[in-house]
């Protein structure tokens, strides 16, 4: 068992205003001009909103949706490269969602394949993240599908969850200790992770069994049914707007770009980029390997619930259902699933 | 319900079509449905949460029209101005699909709304809405609510910006392009953003920075609405669908504010009316020109 | 120095090889990169233009000739039609090497059989020149290259030295029609002239790059001949962007080109869903 602790509410206020005291960075959930909740910076921990999920995810701070890699100078016939800064200013992330703090971790390991992402991880060493248990979610939420759970640990560096007049702070890893060394009086002594369990306790029963059935029945069924029907059923309804992998807290695919901003100068740039367009596949030749919608939504969920899983031994989808809530056709990754599970375990076929 | 239900099943069985476009209960409220037989007629619904705009589904960019041959499709009196505007731009052949108007006096703003319709919970692009129902229908089911008095906000929101200064104006649409991660759904969702290949796709040149900072972002969002001038039908999908909640039914309804103080233009359901873009009459405004 | 920043390259030569195919020969601008440098023949990079962007392409030239890279490409797109206005002297990018290489180790004391077809002769001329220039490890060599025209024929000096060769048998071939009234090699398809030309499957490996189509027809021809699935070799393009496994491009089913390839057996690609 971790260490805990506790924080009072005020203590909570008092501690986003040191950390900017300081000159760290401080995000949040909070409202969007639009009447939105999402991950934003604040200035005061009056302004996080707990009880929405934020309408995107924590990868924003992680893998930007556009950032320069480097940035370059014509020189006669020569060429002089910019680097970026490989030290990024420290940041608190206040009141991340636990299923979008796990997603950081998960994708630490492609981002950690052979050949280290230094963007990502320059970010990620910078970036301490203090997750509150999620007070639960709605239908399409199924975290617990995949392993987690509104009140599971991974990625957080500090979870906390409400016990009274403030938070039991779970303690998760060496960073979210040095947050705690650094400002310790505004923690202290308080009730025990067991306050909590009510809470915790309720948001679970708030999300589970909403896909029934395990990741490796769901992996086994589509690594062997790449042919299926079932692909262009559920493709029909697809716009291939993309929109599901920009809530995505996992989609993490990406485009490179020159950007000449002069005739000599320019910067190169990685933005985000989704597998649900035409364009993301298509040769220059013209020919397209994935030349349908069809292909497209199998590849999403390929590459979340097979590829992901036979490379690194884990489903690359927290179970958080934001694309479920985004998508403008009502397509629904529980229904999704829900399906695969009921044909792999013989329960039924294509509608 | 049982009308629009008996009368796609009489088109599916008789062989009419091969499939209906229209709405289902969904996992999250109504969503889309495809309906191929005559037996699954029955999943069909209509009511106000079927906020969805199907004729994106007979664009040429998409394979539905190919893949199922003759369709019939579900409309609103504001989808079908859509519809009329694929037949006006001959991107949809007439004759490929039946058109069955649902009589409609305003849908909500959210298709997974579970309350009642109101001044409260209508979509604002149905305030002022003076239409119940598209002339351009083949088939006319159901019956029609009042209907919300405009303006909708979002007309009114025009105005207010029209009124700032120009630097308010641009700090207001700089905050907003901010937010755009340049996934281009509104494009994908769009009806009537039919082209081939788009513009911000193309490479040689590079016309558009597919970087989502705000240069590019001005030049896309700027681009779409100036390319959808006397052709939007403001039927809203491009904002509904947006990820980040960018207000860019402003664009688009300032954009055919000016066609239609311009060039006379509003969006109709009679494909027979010219396209403001495709017709040159002799008293057109041109003083910008020269 | 991040992971995605390329090594600056001077241009060295450009020699045009058809119409619209050219060969850029690359040396490093660092000296210390260019002592460190090393790949294997199969390998690719992330070739650049500054300002137009990055575009995949095989190593062509071979890692037993030190000091420079080389690569071929065809004006298609817009980095290549940049790469095209390039001159000799002026600078541009490479990340690399990236990807698996064609198991030569396995292929030392046998026979090495190469069948190419127009810019597929890329790839395949890295392991060429790489089995040639340690011509003792192997046994028989033979080549058989076609393309559409003689026009189209890339590598023309090289294929003139290689026909000299006593210890390579060569045949190039163009298809029908494409002949010039000089043409001294074959006329017809490739997989027809790789029939005629009957390598012997005992003891041997082969390398297949080309148009799919060229692939398609080659492979039963091959088995004709005794060769097994595990002894031919291909290499796959896929849209890549970074190269490294990371940025989701480059999946066909299961397998990621950038990291599990670019060099496949045909047995491999069997097993492959149809998606490149």
């Amino acid at each position: 068992m971790s260490t805990t602790t506790f924080i009072r509410n005020e203590d909570l206020k008092g501690l986003v205003a040191d950390l900017k005291a300081a000159g760290v960075g401080v995000a949040g959930p909070a409202r969007t001009t639009d009447g939105a909740v999402d991950y934003r910076s604040i200035d005061r921990f009056e302004d996080v909103v707990l009880d929405a999920q934020p309408r995107t995810s924590l990868k924003q701070f992680f893998l930007p949706p556009t950032e320069p890699l480097f940035k370059y100078r014509r020189e006669g016939s020569d060429v002089a490269i910019l680097e970026m800064p490989a030290v990024q200013p420290p940041r608190v992330i206040v009141g991340a969602r636990p299923c979008d703090a796990a997603a950081v971790e998960i994708l630490d390991r492609v981002m950690n394949w052979d050949y280290k992402d230094e963007p990502w991880f320059a970010r990620r060493e910078a970036t301490t993240i203090v997750a509150f248990a999620c007070p639960g979610g709605d239908r399409s939420c199924f975290c617990t599908t995949v392993g987690l759970a509104p009140d599971s640990t991974r990625g957080s560096d500090l979870l906390l969850a409400p016990a009274g007049d403030g938070y039991v702070v779970e303690v998760v890893t060496p960073k979210g200790q040095k947050l705690l060394d650094a400002f310790p009086k505004r923690f202290g002594a308080g009730p025990g992770v067991d306050a909590t369990k009510a809470y915790r306790d309720k948001a679970r029963a708030s999300v589970d069994g909403h896909v029934p059935g395990s990741p490796e029945v769901i992996r086994q069924w589509v690594q062997t049914h790449f042919e299926d029907p079932f692909w262009s059923e559920i493709a029909l309804r697809c716009h291939g707007c993309g929109g599901c992998a920009a809530v995505c807290p996992t989609c993490h695919c990406f485009d490179i770009v020159d950007e000449p901003e002069t005739l000599t100068e320019g910067t190169r740039r990685r933005n985000w980029d989704t597998c649900q367009t035409a364009l993301f596949t298509v040769h220059a030749s013209g020919h397209n390997p994935r030349h349908d919608q069809c292909g497209r939504c199998r590849q999403r969920v390929n590459h979340k619930f097979a590829i992901y899983p036979s490379r690194f031994n884990e489903v690359l989808c927290t179970g958080c259902g934001r694309c479920a809530r985004v998508c403008p056709a009502g397509q629904d990754v529980t229904e999704i699933l829900t399906r695969i599970v009921a044909m792999a375990t013989g329960q039924g076929g294509a509608a | 319900m049982t009308e629009l239900r008996e009368l796609a099943r009489r088109l599916l069985s008789e062989g009419t079509v091969n499939a209906v476009l229209g709405w289902e209960e969904g996992p999250r409220g109504a969503r889309p449905a495809f309906v191929t037989d005559a037996a699954g007629a029955d999943r069909l619904i209509f009511d106000p949460r079927c906020v969805h705009n199907l004729a994106a589904y007979l664009s040429p960019r998409r394979p539905h029209l190919k893949q199922l041959g003759k369709v019939a499709i579900v409309l609103k009196p504001c989808d079908a101005k859509a519809v009329a505007g694929l037949i006006r731009e001959t991107q949809v052949p007439r004759e490929n699909v039946v058109l069955i108007g649902v009589r409609c006096g305003g849908v909500l703003a959210d298709p997974e709304s579970t309350e009642p319709l109101s001044e409260a919970t209508v979509a604002d692009r149905c305030r002022g809405c003076p239409d119940r129902e598209a002339k351009l229908a083949d088939h006319l089911v159901g019956t029609a609510g009042p209907g919300f008095p405009g303006p909708s906000h979002r007309a009114q929101k025009v105005e207010e910006l029209a009124a700032l200064p120009a630097d308010q104006r641009w700090a207001f649409w700089q905050a907003e392009f901010e937010k755009c991660v340049r996934c281009h759904a509104c494009r994908q969702v769009c009806p009537m953003c039919f082209c081939e290949r788009c513009l911000a796709d193309k490479t040689m040149p590079r016309w558009i920075e597919s970087s989502p900072h705000n240069r590019g972002n001005f030049a896309w969002h700027v681009a779409r609405a100036m390319h959808l001038a006397g052709r939007c039908v403001d039927c809203g999908e491009c904002e509904r669908v947006c990820p980040e909640g960018l207000p860019l039914g402003l664009l688009t309804r300032k954009v055919a504010q000016v066609v239609a103080d311009r060039y006379d233009f509003r969006p109709t359901d009679d494909p027979a009316v010219p396209a403001p873009v495709g017709t040159y009459r002799m008293d057109d405004p041109q003083e910008f020109i020269l | 120095m991040n992971v995605y920043q390329p090594f600056r390259m001077r241009i060295e030569e450009r020699i045009d090889e058809t119409v619209d195919t050219r060969t850029l020969r690359l040396k490093f601008l660092d000296e210390d990169v260019a002592q460190k440098f090393d790949f294997k023949a199969g390998q690719f990079g992330e070739y650049s233009v500054f300002g137009a962007g990055e575009c995949t392409f095989c190593i062509a030239s071979s890692p037993t000739r030190k000091g420079y890279i080389e690569c071929s490409f065809k004006t298609i797109g817009k980095v290549t039609s940049a790469m095209k206005d390039l001159e000799v002297g002026d600078v541009m990018g490479f990340r690399g090497p990236y990807g698996n290489a064609f198991p030569l180790d396995k292929m030392q004391g046998g026979n090495v059989v190469f069948i190419a077809g127009g810019i597929g002769l890329a790839p395949v001329r890295c392991v060429i020149w790489n089995v040639l220039d340690e011509r003792n490890k192997y046994k028989d060599v033979t080549i058989v290259y076609g393309a559409r025209s003689v026009g189209d024929l890339v590598y023309k000096r090289e294929l003139e030295d290689w026909g000299k060769r006593p210890d390579v048998k060569l045949w190039t071939t163009v298809d029908p029609g494409g002949e010039t009234p000089d043409w001294k090699g074959q006329v017809g398809f490739v997989p027809s002239i790789v029939e005629k030309a009957a390598p012997a499957a005992a003891n041997s490996h082969a390398i297949v790059c080309g148009p799919p189509v060229m692939i398609k027809y080659t492979l039963p021809v091959l088995k004709k001949l005794g060769f097994t699935d595990d002894r031919i070799y291909t290499t796959l393009e896929n849209r890549m962007k970074c190269g490294i496994g990371k940025c989701g491009r480059c999946n066909i089913g299961p397998v990621y080109v950038c990291k599990d390839g670019p060099v496949f057996t045909a047995a491999e690609m069997a097993r492959l869903p149809n998606e490149f």
